[in-house]
């Protein structure tokens, strides 16, 4: 076993993948003059029942991965293994099928519900879609249920979105999610727009369902901490690539590769008296362009740590040489030549 | 610098109402508070609380109509602002106090480089010459770190990053020296690494200048790094105010302590986060009594009819509840 999967069946696998953007100019005649690198090379696995986080700061590529994962998109290359099938190579009725079992709950609970529907038809409009999943004689019944479920009065079906607070549309968009009873829901920074109290009521509700429906989870955020809260497994991403994966305790407690000790140290705690206990890493810079992504290391243009065989070659995502013949939470998988543990959050003191 | 008779500035029982076609919305209903030079006072609360409303009415930039000033009074350096003419107020502005945006990309003009934007700050209050205020432009850029200053003066804000920009911002606020700034939500909208870069911009050069710091966040998490002390809003009031550290250890409003047990934390894998429950009330019909009682877990009979002042807690802290006491004693069980 390698960090990068874990020991269950993994329920997806995902090696490879790419997505560019073709960068053109011209109006008449576009020309291709470049690529956006959004996703660059992405592997991981996600097994049934489980959390995988996906951290990373905007315009890394979670967004991308996320709608390669349910098929929105199609990758430029690299593999999606949904119980060993490749969806990327499906289409028409197989592609339907598998679309049912991959559902993707969206961040902004503002803009992602149709205004002018009722709550009732965008909960039930997945039925539509896939009228096999429910008689129509049966729907409402069904959405009444799935309000239920998420905590909201079945009696709500005749309203509108507007009606309704951004939590309460955020569980809107989660019973529609669970309208076609998928086996695993994509959550794209779902309670990113949300305030605080009202975040943990999200978060608690998705904690319940995954249990009550068997549901694997990838979840994506910026926010390090919900992220540690929700998952199990975690994944740091950097300009289109995971550069650090682990379970929660490895990544949090041990990490190994530059960035994520970076990221880590640069989370503000909420405790004064942490503050002065912690080594902050201010990194220099900004992320470069994902139209111009550097040679080698793709990190090392902020890296305090690079090196010249850092500008040559480039780290592959595995467990580093160092940490290969020990069995302790440093040895997950890191692409960075120098990889070594460095503890950023301070110890848990309760 | 705390003049002889108080605070560099001082909020005393402010109120401000929104006159809408649905009614009166009710944003800020009574709020004191003090900010000395040097100090750091964060505005903590969720989003509609009035925390925004409270610092527009103080930098005089409220939104009028539909926002009116219908109660208390606004001393800055001793001076009752609400009693000022617009043209003093605005000499005030800048060169007295000064407010970073959370969103740097439309508060700054696009169509105007950032070297003409700093230097015009120069121009208008100081008299300066063009070329002058130029290199003053240029020297400010240098101090809140902007690489290469002297070549970027003559781009404009959307060739910058968005953590170049809200330095931008803060070169602005700071150009005239100005005795209090007013930062609402400043790094809301940057990734960490960047909020993080530029908080330790902004408290190093509060450190530097010793200005006066109204810092307005929904993030304990920032709130805890730089702040002295913290007023948590709810509801257009102040329901608790305190030293920083103290509220963290041991805070004396079930808001408050909500709050805190609601947030995941980095170093703790917790289990099930506390959840308030229900929502922040509607502003056009705030509840009797304590406005927080339909969410309280401590809430009885009186909450519902009783409006608890801010009752002092210590010398220097306040809870606007009847049963502080209670909150600040009762430290592990907290009802779901
Ligand atoms: N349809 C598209 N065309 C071109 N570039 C895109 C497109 N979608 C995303 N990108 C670019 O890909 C990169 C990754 O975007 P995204 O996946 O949304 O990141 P994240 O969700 O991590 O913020 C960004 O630089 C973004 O501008
Ligand atoms: N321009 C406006 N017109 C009408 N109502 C407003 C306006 N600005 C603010 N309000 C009211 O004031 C309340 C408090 O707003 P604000 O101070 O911006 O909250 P926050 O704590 O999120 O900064 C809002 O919920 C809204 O009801
Ligand atoms: S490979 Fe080199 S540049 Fe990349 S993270 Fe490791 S030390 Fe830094
Ligand atoms: S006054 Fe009553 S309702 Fe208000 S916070 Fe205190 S206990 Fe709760
Ligand atoms: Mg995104
Ligand atoms: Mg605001």
């Amino acid at each position: 076993m390698t960090s990068t999967t874990s020991t269950a069946e993994p329920i997806l696998e995902v090696t490879g993948l790419v997505k560019h953007y073709p960068l053109t100019r011209g109006i008449l005649f576009k020309k291709q003059i470049g690529a956006v690198k959004a996703v660059d090379g992405v592997d991981f696995t996600l097994a049934r029942g489980e959390t995988l986080g996906i951290v990373g700061e905007s315009g890394c590529g979670k967004s991308t991965v996320a709608k390669l994962l349910c098929n929105l998109e199609r990758p430029t290359a690299g593999s999606i293994r949904f119980k060993g099938e490749d969806i990327t190579k499906l289409s028409g009725k197989a592609l339907k099928a598998v679309r049912r079992n991959i559902q993707m709950v969206f961040q902004d609970p503002y803009t992602s519900l149709n205004p002018r529907m009722t709550v009732g038809d965008i909960i039930g409009e997945p039925y539509d879609i896939h009228p096999e999943a429910a008689p129509k004689g049966d729907r409402r019944r069904r959405v009444q249920e799935l309000l239920d479920v998420v905590g909201l009065d079945p009696e709500y079906v005749n309203r509108y979105p507007h009606q309704f607070s951004g939590g309460q549309r955020q569980r809107i968009g989660i019973a529609r999610g669970l309208a076609l009873r998928p086996e695993v829901i994509v959550a794209d920074e779902p309670v990113s727009a949300l305030d605080v109290s009202v975040q943990a009521q999200v978060i608690n509700l998705m904690d319940r369902l995954q249990s009550e429906f068997d549901l694997s989870y990838v979840f994506i955020a910026h926010d390090l901490s919900i992220v540690r809260h929700i998952s199990d497994r975690v994944g740091v991403m950097y300009l289109g690539r995971i550069v650090e994966i682990g379970r929660d305790a490895e990544i949090y407690d041990h990490p190994t590769h530059p960035y994520t000790q970076a990221l880590l140290s640069a989370v503000p705690v909420p405790d004064p008296e942490a503050r002065e206990q912690r080594e902050r890493i201010i990194l220099s810079g900004d992320v470069p362009s994902p139209t111009n992504i550097p040679s080698g290391c793709r990190f090392r243009t902020r890296c305090w740590k690079a090196q010249e065989r850092c500008v040559r070659e480039v780290p592959a995502l595995a467990v580093p040489a160092v940490f290969r013949d020990t069995s302790g939470p440093a040895a997950h998988a890191s692409a960075c030549h120098f990889a070594e543990e460095k503890q950023v959050v301070p110890a848990e003191d309760s | 610098m705390r003049g002889a008779d108080g605070a560099l500035l001082e909020v005393r029982d402010l109120k401000v109402e929104f006159r809408t076609r649905d009614g009166v919305a009710h944003a800020v209903n009574g709020v004191s508070y003090e900010v000395d030079a040097g100090e750091t006072l964060a505005v903590l609360g969720e989003s509609g609380s009035g925390k925004s409303v409270t610092a527009q009415a103080v930098m005089g930039i409220l939104d009028t109509p539909p926002g009116k000033v219908t109660g208390g009074r606004i001393l800055f350096q001793g001076r009752d602002l609400l009693t000022l003419k617009e043209e003093e107020r605005r000499r005030i502005r800048g060169a007295g106090m000064a407010m970073i945006f959370q969103d740097a990309l439309s508060a700054l003009n696009p169509v105007i480089s950032v070297g003409d934007q700093l230097g015009e700050m120069f121009v208008v209050h100081r008299g300066m010459s063009k070329k002058d205020a130029r290199g003053k432009a240029v020297e400010l850029m240098e101090r809140v770190r902007i690489p290469a200053a002297a070549q970027r003066v003559r781009d404009y804000p959307h060739q910058f990053s968005g953590g170049m920009r809200q330095r931008i911002m803060i070169a602005m606020a700071l150009a005239l020296e100005p005795a209090l700034i007013i930062a609402d939500e400043p790094t809301t909208a940057l990734d960490v690494t960047v909020q993080a870069q530029v908080m330790d911009l902004l408290a190093e050069l509060q450190r530097e200048y010793h200005m006066g710091l109204i810092l307005i966040t929904h993030d304990l998490g920032v709130v805890a790094d730089v702040a002295d002390r913290i007023a948590v809003m709810y509801a257009g009031k102040i329901v608790e105010s305190a030293p920083v550290r103290d509220i963290y250890k041991a805070p004396a409003h079930p808001y408050t302590r909500g709050l805190l047990d609601s947030i995941p934390r980095l170093d703790q894998k917790g289990h099930q986060l506390y959840a308030i429950k229900g929502l922040p009330p509607n502003l056009m019909h705030i509840p009797p009594g304590c406005s927080f009682h339909p969410r309280c877990p401590m809430a009885r009979d009186v909450c519902r009819t009783d409006e608890p002042p801010l009752y002092e807690v210590s010398g220097t802290r306040g809870s606007a509840c009847h049963f502080w006491r209670e909150c600040l004693d009762d430290l592990d069980d907290l009802d779901g």
